[in-house]
């Protein structure tokens, strides 16, 4: 993805013009990119009960014991399914 | 007051590594009551000397260079030596994780559903934040370039701009895996895929953040006109460690967000 660099003797005008004409505007498409995306709405999944999923071997350290450190109780469902289907 | 008739530093007697040694040991102790006895007190306490250590220890470097002169060309030859080897070092302790990942995810166990992703993972979309955190940490190595040109140029006001973007844009990229952590579908006790997947893409966000501590370090010298044009490895070593962390997330993207989906 990144732009043929043109081969002139190194410099900070050579940096700067590649930080806003190349690197900064790449990063806006892909802001760009990711704003679009997050237009349409998701399904959650369905709540399977797999045994390989949701391990807890020993309690977390925090809280309940039961929800992991970035817990979100929309996507992630706790061992006994979603929080908000019980 | 005599002088030396060589070109190394003999470094005046300090505390700050026999303290190191014990806020590494409070420190591991801690995790232990933490994990284990539910106290978290201990973990705290050499939490806060680690802190304090590394402030103290590196101020220190700084007295001794910027304000006593100390660092001579032979000096800062060690150094860069120093930081080539510890960076080194940094990439044999990714490399373990990567192992891990393609151990689990080449061949995978009939408890996975003898597929990876495992069944049941949702794995996230590569052309969505991740894409976007790859031309983050891309253009941040763009501007770190940069600023290091001004530096060399003597170009003040430039080196500044161009620095503070370098850590706007690693701020950024914490605050968005920051964000992807949270949305993620699948955490770190879903099979040996979460584990790989957060355990590597997480000791990655530490070191972007200790990346950016250090960037921030040397913008806030920088501005206190501790850098010359010509001696500034402070500055160097921060960015050689700020590419480091670009080129691991790039082996993290092109393995366990691309082909790992």
């Amino acid at each position: 993805m990144a732009a043929a660099a043109a081969h002139e003797g190194g410099g900070a005008r050579l940096w700067k013009t590649l930080s806003f004409v190349v690197a900064l505007p790449a990063v806006g498409v892909c802001m760009l990119n990711c704003y679009l995306k997050a237009q349409h709405k998701h399904e959650r999944p369905e709540f399977i009960r797999y045994a390989h999923l949701r391990i807890r071997t020993k309690p977390f350290p925090w809280g309940d014991g039961n929800k992991t450190l970035f817990h979100n109780p929309h996507t992630n469902a706790l061992p006994t399914g979603y929080e908000d289907e019980n | 007051m005599a002088h030396q008739a060589h070109s190394y530093h003999m470094v005046d007697p300090s505390p700050w590594p026999i303290f190191g040694a014990a806020a590494a040991l409070l420190t591991t102790s801690g995790l232990i009551m933490w994990f284990h006895y539910n106290t978290s007190t201990l973990l705290m306490a050499g939490l806060l000397s680690m802190l304090l250590v590394m402030l103290q220890w590196w101020r220190d470097v700084i007295r001794e260079s910027t304000f006593q002169g100390h660092h001579t060309p032979t000096v800062q030859k060690g150094l860069r030596y120093g930081m080539i080897l510890f960076i080194t070092s940094e990439v044999f302790f990714f490399l373990g994780f990567f192992w891990a990942f393609f151990h689990s995810s080449l061949a995978p166990t009939p408890e996975l559903g003898g597929q990876w992703p495992p069944t049941g993972i949702n794995p996230l979309n590569p052309l969505d934040v991740p894409l976007l955190n790859t031309a983050i940490l891309l253009a941040s190595g763009v501007t770190v370039t940069w600023a290091h040109h001004s530096i060399t140029e003597g170009n003040r006001k430039q080196a500044i701009h161009a620095l503070t973007l370098t850590i706007a844009l690693g701020l950024y990229f914490t605050a968005l895996q920051a964000m992807e952590y949270h949305e993620t579908s699948f955490s770190i006790a879903d099979s040996i895929y979460g584990s790989t997947f957060f355990v590597a893409t997480g000791f990655h966000g530490l070191h972007v953040i200790i990346g950016s501590s250090f960037l921030t370090v040397c913008l806030l010298r920088l501005i206190k006109f501790h850098f010359t044009s010509n001696h500034h490895f402070g500055f160097e070593a921060a960015a050689w460690y700020w590419h480091f962390v670009d080129i691991v997330w790039l082996f993290l993207y092109m393995s366990m967000y691309w082909w790992g989906s």
